[in-house]
């Protein structure tokens, strides 16, 4: 019942937004606004996957090597985070300079982006080194009988 | 889990979108409060922020699903292929609309426009077929959802991965791992572009398309005097029509009683921003010209033409004591993009209808 309910719901809602599009777009607008919605599809499911998933395997084979899994979570998340937020700076670094008005986009975006960058490499090396740091100091307790007082 | 997270920020983006649809084309079955005089401010900074934050998290939904867009669909045909086969199609909807939405209101902020479809339109349809895909697809998960939530706390450790989501042989990642990272890439670009709507944080909103305390006396502007082709005569007077018709100049505005008022220009794309408002209250104009309680006002710029020449002060916006015309902004009088000689600020409204270079009052009934 619920299900069916939920299932009405949204098909009314869908339906409402295309009665939305019919009224207020033209027929040229009409036939454009497919294309763009399948490009988005296109770039979403054979562009950004792909690439995340290719770059997750390199990084997952490249682990497999001695003490590689150690750090493999930090780089992962920082390529990761990385490229996150380029993909949501290229807009900005395409329309640097190009405000409709001096307000809009006033950043040096190549600038800002560049140091975002550099502070997300930088705290993901900071966390490995003090992880190795981490694992050494545990180690040289372990060789040397201290196991943390047992 | 992070489709959970993706539909409440999906939900928030849609509520808070909505509330700014009406406050733009209020239906006559709504009255907005003109309080809190900061809503529209905090909504559609939200809108903005629920959006942005959304992109991590629609492709790190697909990321998981992904081995199910080359599932194979049941053959031969039955009724359960067919099923199937309409149930990838309400997916390939959701998905396309959505995407496609983020990326239009994104470069929205930017004011870039690079589509061959109007984006206001465009934009509200879209999000009316995403709630209502995004329903559907509820509706069909039904019984997984209902069922998920049932199991015991016993029953989820270990928690048994989905055959059809990628093996962590493949993503090295944690079911636990893999929703901390996420959160975390949800609130990095968070962060990164607030800044816009929260000045404190501006200085680090690296990924936002404003900044604040830039531009004339020290707020963004969107629509500059230039681009709306003012330009202001010194013969310029304000004209009331109401039951009694009254004339100004900008000498007599400013010998009227002065009020102040601080409050928010809070723009449809996200950007917000404090400032403190000196003018005379909307309500004191209405007053002198003998307009009963309960008018509604329209307000008309010199600007010729466009949806935001004019607009219309619900009777409780202006009858608000904080709805001024005002003639001065942070201490100075008006820069000529802020509206010079006057313009209107009201608490809870959209800065597309705090309407600058108004030269006429229409009391409408």
């Amino acid at each position: 019942m619920i299900r069916k309910g939920l299932g009405a719901l949204g098909i009314g809602f869908g339906l409402w937004g295309l009665r939305l599009l019919l009224q207020a777009l033209s027929l040229d607008a009409l036939i454009r606004l497919p294309l763009w919605l399948g490009g988005a599809v296109l770039v979403d499911d054979f562009l950004l996957i792909p690439l995340t998933l290719a770059a997750g395997w390199l990084l997952t084979n490249w682990s497999t090597r001695p003490d590689h899994h150690r750090t493999v979570t930090t780089i992962r998340t920082t390529l990761l985070y990385c490229g996150l937020t380029t993909l949501i700076a290229i807009p900005l670094l395409i329309r640097q300079g190009k405000g409709v008005n001096p307000t809009v986009l006033s950043r040096d975006y190549l600038r800002d982006w560049l140091l975002l960058e550099a502070t997300i490499v930088a705290v993901g090396v900071l966390v490995t080194v003090l992880q190795r740091r981490r694992l050494t100091f545990s180690r040289s307790r372990a060789s040397s009988g201290d196991i943390g007082g047992r | 889990m992070i489709g959970r997270w993706l539909g409440v920020a999906v939900s928030v983006c849609f509520l808070t979108g909505l509330f700014s649809h009406f406050q733009q084309v209020t239906p006559g079955w709504l009255v907005i409060p003109s309080r809190p005089a900061s809503l529209y401010r905090v909504t559609q900074g939200l809108h903005v922020l629920s959006g942005i934050v959304s992109v991590p998290l629609l492709l790190a939904k697909l990321w998981t699903v992904y081995p199910k867009l080359f599932a194979k669909l049941p053959w031969p045909p039955s009724r359960k292929a067919l099923g199937a086969v309409l149930e990838r199609a309400s997916i390939l909807v959701l998905v396309s609309a959505l995407a496609l939405e983020l990326f239009i209101g994104f470069l929205n902020t930017l004011q870039w426009y690079p589509w061959p479809f109007p984006f206001k339109e465009t934009h509200y349809a879209l999000a009316w077929i995403i709630v209502g895909s995004l329903l559907l697809h509820l509706a069909v998960k039904l019984p997984l959802i209902t069922a998920n939530w049932r199991r015991t706390p016993a029953d989820r450790t270990p928690v048994p991965r989905p055959a059809d989501s990628l093996p962590p042989a493949i993503t090295g990642l944690s079911r636990r791992g893999l929703f901390r990272t996420v959160a975390g890439a949800g609130a990095l670009v968070g962060i990164a572009s607030i800044g816009q709507s929260v000045p404190t944080l501006g200085p680090i909103a690296v990924l936002a398309p404003r900044k604040p305390n830039i531009g004339p006396q020290g707020l963004p502007v969107n629509r500059t005097a230039k681009d709306a082709g003012i330009q202001v005569k010194d013969d310029w007077r304000l004209t009331i029509k109401g039951p009694s018709e009254l004339s100004y100049s900008l000498d007599q505005l400013r010998a009227l009683p002065q009020s102040r008022s601080d409050l928010p220009i809070a723009c449809v794309e996200g950007w917000s921003q404090g400032a403190r408002w000196e003018g005379i209250r909307i309500h004191d104009l209405l007053k002198l010209c003998g307009a009963p309680a309960g008018s509604r006002l329209r307000v008309v710029s010199m600007e010729k033409g466009g949806f935001y020449a004019t607009s219309e002060l619900p009777p409780q916006f202006a009858e608000d004591p904080l709805t001024l015309l005002a003639l001065r902004l942070n201490g100075t009088e008006l820069d000529l993009d802020h509206g010079f000689p006057a313009r209107l600020i009201a608490p809870n409204r959209p800065g597309v209808l705090q309407t600058k270079w108004v030269h006429r009052l229409e009391v409408l009934s």
